[in-house]
């Protein structure tokens, strides 16, 4: 982890709301983990005050440019500053920071990604087509434009989920993933589930991994301010009595954003 | 000719810093955290996260938001309590190449003065800052600073507990900021240094909910930036001891700005996270601008503000007799 300058290559707006960032980063931004997170400083002024936390869809190098790509959506003031943002910028990031998916070495890692929450997802099916490790990645999305990355999705099997219908499965990705369960015979031995979306979403794949005692890492997303385990103002709630240190909090920053889903207070967690 | 380097050096107490910015309490845990981003070695020091007598998980979330030009937090001095403390957090601690303040908070006299005994006898502490105006933690944290009575009975009773420099943080939300910080300093106080964070409040009118999980926070950063020098300006009239200034310093000219009114030293606090070099450079443009000023030392800016004598005491709150 280190306090990089970056400047900014691309900023695009690919769906209405929808931006793609690539940042142009030194060599002492270090190879980051899928799942990992960069605390960005979206604008040169003083407003917005704080940082912004961005999981990362991407890092590359071509000879001697190494960058990151962050695709978000303007959600508040942050992003809506970072979208203004111009080709040429110079910010600074720190990272990369946090845990990143952990995928256990001999179960069938199960990517369920819900809108933008793809992201993380994205760079995480590159290593795992990389690695030559077979997996299946189950999107879903509002409608069809929604469905960012998808045909970056290679090496995996790949089921897509709308709630307009517009594409694939008409309905809750949620859906997909008990079906995919269910017909493709997978068990807790021989599948787990990485997932990343909106918390609501997420909430209902831990309650399904819970029941089932499937492993489920979820990507979890929140308001940090230092986001090096500074500060402690990103809490994560723990069920009461799911492990030995519930009643306490771990922070978001370090601990995750990558944590056991089945682990989380899901009800607490805004 | 070139003129000599002018002095950084302060004194609080019997403590002397290199130079008069520190990085203030909640901002940098115990600097371990902030280790590669903050250059310890360029700064006077560090005040510690709150230790209470007992460990706290902190409140429930969410426990930041961001504000115009701001930031509420109700964070609840999250911490491992005295013993963990003791264990886990001075070795590290023992390392930092800075002064280390130790803020200690307790929820009645006998716990201040156990905290304030134990952090002297660890052998870490530089000095103790005395939290007596944290917002978040229930009806007992402001109560020592609202009160001049109980500041007094708080700063009496851990007096004669150590030798180390100790250092009242006060709160600002009072109405005669002046009146406690003269408390402290009647009882023993080294220092005093302010302000806390200012009560606040955040809404979200969609949900019709507050944001923060405990309602009310503290509010920090350059939105404060007026109301705290004004605060630090009022009690640098009331006491004699050195004023330690903060609130929304977020440029190197804010900390000059706070050392003109009268403090003796600085804290950077809300505009650490956004940038992590803030303190540094305020050690620079301290540097810079005693240079440009061909004063020798940072003594010679403490309390240099020209104001027309009869407009700044009656400003201040205080009668001039």
């Amino acid at each position: 982890m280190n306090l990089v300058p970056c400047t900014v290559v691309e900023n695009r707006e690919i769906t209405p709301g929808n931006y793609l960032l690539t940042l142009k980063v030194p060599r002492a931004f270090s190879r980051p983990e899928p799942g990992q997170f960069v605390h960005l400083r979206v604008s040169p002024e003083v407003e917005p005050l704080l940082r912004r936390p961005y999981s990362m869809e991407g890092f590359f190098e071509k000879g001697n440019l190494r960058g990151v790509r962050i695709y978000y959506s303007v959600v508040g003031r942050g992003s809506k500053a970072l979208s203004r943002q111009p080709k040429g910028q110079r910010l600074d990031l720190i990272g990369p920071l946090g845990i990143g998916f952990a995928p256990s070495p001999r179960r069938v890692p199960i990517l369920v990604a819900g809108g933008r929450g793809v992201a993380p997802l994205l760079f995480f099916s590159r290593k795992l087509r990389a690695k030559k490790r077979p997996f299946v990645f189950l999107f879903g999305a509002r409608g069809a434009r929604e469905l960012y990355g998808v045909r970056e999705i290679k090496g995996g099997r790949l089921h897509l989920a709308t709630d307009d219908g517009s594409i694939g499965y008409h309905g809750s990705v949620l859906t997909l993933l008990k079906r995919e369960w269910k017909e493709g015979g997978h068990t807790p031995l021989t599948a787990e589930i990485f997932t990343c979306g909106p918390h609501g979403l997420l909430h209902e794949i831990a309650e399904f991994a819970r029941a089932h005692g499937i492993r489920c890492e979820a990507s979890l997303e929140g308001p940090m301010a230092c986001a090096v385990g500074a500060c402690r103002g990103c809490p994560v709630p723990l069920r009461v009595g799911a492990v030995e240190n519930a009643g306490r909090y771990p922070a978001m920053c370090l601990e995750g954003p990558v944590m056991d889903a089945t682990l989380v207070d899901w009800d607490r967690l805004p | 000719m070139t003129h000599p380097a002018p002095s950084l050096q302060v004194r609080i107490g019997s403590l002397t810093l290199r130079n008069p910015v520190l990085v203030a309490s909640g901002i940098i845990g115990y600097g371990a955290e902030y280790e590669r981003l903050v250059d310890l070695e360029a700064i006077g020091g560090i005040v510690t996260k709150t230790v209470t007598r007992r460990a706290r998980a902190g409140n429930s979330p969410p426990r930041v938001v961001e504000t115009p030009s701001g930031m509420l937090n109700s964070i609840g001095i999250e911490n491992p309590g005295l013993e963990g403390f003791l264990e886990i957090k001075v070795p590290i601690l023992s390392t930092l190449p800075c002064a280390v303040v130790v803020s200690v908070e307790g929820e009645d006299v006998r716990e201040f003065c156990e905290l304030v005994e134990g952090v002297s006898g660890s052998g870490v502490a530089h000095a103790i800052e005395v939290n007596i105006s944290c917002p978040n933690v229930g009806p007992h944290g402001l109560r020592y600073s609202t009160d001049a009575d109980m500041a007094r009975e708080v700063m009496t009773a851990i007096r004669p507990l150590t030798t180390l420099p100790l250092i009242a943080k006060l709160t600002p939300n009072v109405t005669r900021i002046a009146e406690i910080a003269a408390a402290c300093e009647s009882c023993g106080a080294d220092a005093v240094s302010l302000v806390n964070t200012f009560i606040g409040m955040a809404v979200d009118s969609v949900t019709r909910k507050p944001i923060l999980g405990t309602v009310l926070g503290g509010l920090s950063g350059p939105a404060i930036k007026p109301l705290a020098l004004a605060k630090t300006w009022e009690v640098v009239q009331a006491v004699d001891i050195p004023v330690i200034g903060m609130g929304g310093i977020t440029s190197p000219r804010d900390a000059l700005e706070f050392i003109l009114v009268g403090s003796t030293a600085v804290q950077v606090g809300t505009a650490l996270f956004a940038n992590p070099s803030l303190p540094e450079a305020c050690v620079k443009e301290i540097e810079t601008y005693l240079r440009r000023s061909e004063l020798p030392s940072v003594g010679d800016l403490i309390g240099a503000l020209e104001v027309p004598p009869e407009r700044g005491v009656i400003r201040a709150g205080r009668s001039a007799s």
